[in-house]
């Protein structure tokens, strides 16, 4: 129970980035936190405790393979989830590159000229 | 070759193929955009086909049987989303073709408006809460890169919130299917559903919250909705076209159908908070776009407050609600794509979207404006036009199901809604001009597809006649009514059905 309480305070930490800090590189490191507690959450929930990778490297009986085994789809889902989060991340790093180019500034207060 | 999985491999191909064709000369790159975005619509078309006889088609990618192949599936529902999407796309590629040649770098602005399509067409056909969710975020990031396209500061800052904000709601929707999974050990939608039954109450509500503000979000449903302005308003104007046309209602409206709605339709509460988020979006959307002085700003603005109507018609449900809901996705998909082609063609000519400038516009472009004005009225519902009849079956479904103060609510913001776009007319494009300028209409290449789109605005209430309506939108709405797929198993015919990719 308590690591997924760990789990939850690295989401609030990243979301407390995203939401109260007003430079965009500050930003973007609170979205990769968020993102790595998302993951961090999916594959404990296909954890086991003292489990075995689930590769069938010697002759084991399929009921003891189970139960041992973690699961592997999550681990899976998360490879894909990373790759997506590195888009982001490429992207949003481009992007306040270009803003700091026209603005001049990493501030979000400052970067404001859209209103109404 | 399984007929289902193609449009998302021809608008991946066409991705894939477009910057090898064209990297030194960018001259057909639009063209050959449009031939690939033809063919996903003739596709489409015939998945359709398909549907009015065989009722569904569904895949298994790779063959694996369920419950570890991936499922794919096109119903009745999903038909008449891709139809519409590949239709409407269709034609705003033909529009770009000429559009576009004011930018640079076409060949980017092609490769991403296909990686986008491809995106929106997979959500439309994953019954697999992992595929949906990774086809979502090729959409969503292809329509972050396209919204900064331009690449004016102004662009960008809107590009930067959108993707915060749109970033959050992926990261809500990834939480609750994480916790779908370890609740219920499946991805496979029809399993999830079954297994969902014997969950506890406050697991259910805590996914569903997760679930409604994520696609909420990218609903633009009102407590989240402060991107939509902005990105709407910056992005070109064939992107901003398939945003606000049908991006919105593909990633958000018919994401929450399918988990929230469908999955998760037994609890009462969820459709309570869709209908008073639908009512507090449609108030305040309308309420927001009096004020506005930028014309394209205004169009999104007006985007937020139909989408309202959507979300109220999906909360009330049963047979006329479900119909309103779909009809309002037909036709505002159709007259809002045309009035932001409109604005792009007034852009195109004039250089500008401030309606400050553009007063007496009707004198130097009466096409487009006459064709803005079939918008407009379109959005607003004036009779024979398809928002008036999914209006009308809205309001009678509210009052069907007692909630009379949301169908007086609904009827007010339709004629405010009539009120903004009469004024938009009135001040802008039929005011005196201030200096006398020259007859100049838009290029014939973007006022072809803009008519196409004017003639859908205005016959779209035949799909209501009762012949039409039967084998189409009834089919759809019964999906929508009863999604009582137990198992996606294959029928006896189709049982060699699979993907030899």
């Amino acid at each position: 129970m308590i690591i997924y309480l760990l789990v939850a305070i690295v989401f609030f930490v990243g979301l407390y980035g995203i939401v109260a800090k007003k430079n965009i590189i500050k930003i973007i490191v609170g979205i990769n936190i968020v993102g790595y507690a998302v993951n961090l959450l999916f594959i404990l929930l296909g954890y086991k405790w003292n489990g075995i990778a689930p590769v069938m490297t010697r002759k084991i009986e399929l009921s003891e393979f189970y139960k041992y085994s973690v699961d592997p789809l999550p681990q899976a889902l998360v490879l894909t989830s990373i790759v997506i989060d590195l888009a982001f991340l490429a992207f949003l790093a481009a992007l306040a590159i270009r803003l700091y180019e026209k603005y001049g500034t990493f501030d979000i207060d400052k970067i404001r000229r859209l209103k109404g | 070759m399984n007929l289902i999985i193609m449009p998302v491999i021809i608008y991946l191909g066409s991705a894939f193929v477009i910057p090898l064709l064209f990297r030194k000369d960018e001259k057909w790159a639009g063209f050959t955009a449009s031939i690939f975005t033809f063919l996903a619509l003739l596709v489409s078309l015939l998945l359709g086909m398909h549907i009015l006889s065989e009722g569904r088609l569904i895949a298994f990618a790779g063959g694996w049987k369920e419950p570890l192949g991936i499922a794919l599936m096109v119903d009745p529902l999903s038909a008449v989303f891709l139809i519409v999407t590949n239709l409407v796309a269709f034609l705003i590629v033909v529009y770009a073709i000429t559009y576009m040649k004011k930018y640079t770098g076409t060949v980017h602005f092609y490769v991403l408006f296909m990686l986008m399509l491809a995106g929106m067409n997979g959500v439309l056909i994953s019954m697999d809460i992992w595929n949906l969710f990774v086809f979502f975020e090729i959409a969503s990031l292809a329509s972050y890169i396209l919204v900064a396209f331009g690449l004016r500061a102004e662009e960008m800052e809107a590009a930067l919130k959108y993707t915060v904000m749109g970033f959050l709601a992926s990261t809500f929707i990834l939480f609750a299917m994480a916790l779908v999974y370890g609740l219920t050990g499946t991805l496979n939608i029809p399993d999830f559903m079954n297994a969902v039954a014997g969950l506890p109450h406050t697991h259910m509500w805590f996914i569903v919250g997760l679930f409604i503000s994520g696609f909420g979000l990218k609903m633009a449903l009102v407590p989240f909705h402060t991107w939509l302005p902005d990105a709407h308003s910056m992005a070109p104007a064939p992107v901003s076209a398939l945003l606000s046309g049908l991006f919105i209602k593909v990633i958000g409206f018919y994401c929450i159908i399918r988990l929230a709605a469908n999955v998760f339709g037994e609890i009462y509460q969820i459709k309570t908070v869709l209908i008073i988020l639908g009512v507090v979006t449609m108030v305040l959307g309308g309420i927001m776009a009096y004020g506005q002085k930028n014309i394209k700003r205004l169009f999104a603005y007006s985007s937020i407050s139909q989408i309202g109507y959507c979300a109220i018609a999906l909360g009330i449900g049963g047979y006329l609600g479900y119909l309103g809901a779909l009809m309002h996705f037909i036709g505002h998909a159709f007259s809002k794509s045309l009035l932001f082609l409109n604005i792009g063609a007034i852009e195109y000519v004039k250089g500008t979207t401030e309606s400050e400038d553009l007063k007496g516009i009707n004198d130097q472009m009466p096409y487009t404006t006459l064709l803005s004005n079939t918008g407009m009225l379109g959005i607003a519902g004036i009779p024979p036009m398809g928002n008036f009849w999914s209006k009308l079956i809205i309001i009678l479904a509210a009052v069907r199901a007692g909630y009379t103060g949301v169908a007086v609510l609904c009827i007010l913001v339709a004629v405010l809604t009539l009120g903004y776009f009469l004024k938009l007319m009135r001040t802008v494009y039929y005011s005196k001009p201030e200096m006398k300028a020259e007859k100049k209409e838009a290029p014939l290449a973007m006022l072809v597809p803009m008519i196409a789109l004017g003639f859908m605005v205005f016959f779209a209430g035949i799909l209501l006649l009762p012949a039409i309506r039967t084998v189409t939108l009834d089919r759809a709405v019964n999906v929508m009514e009863n999604f009582s797929y137990k198992t996606l198993h294959i029928p006896a015919q189709h049982d060699n059905a699979q993907l030899n990719d």
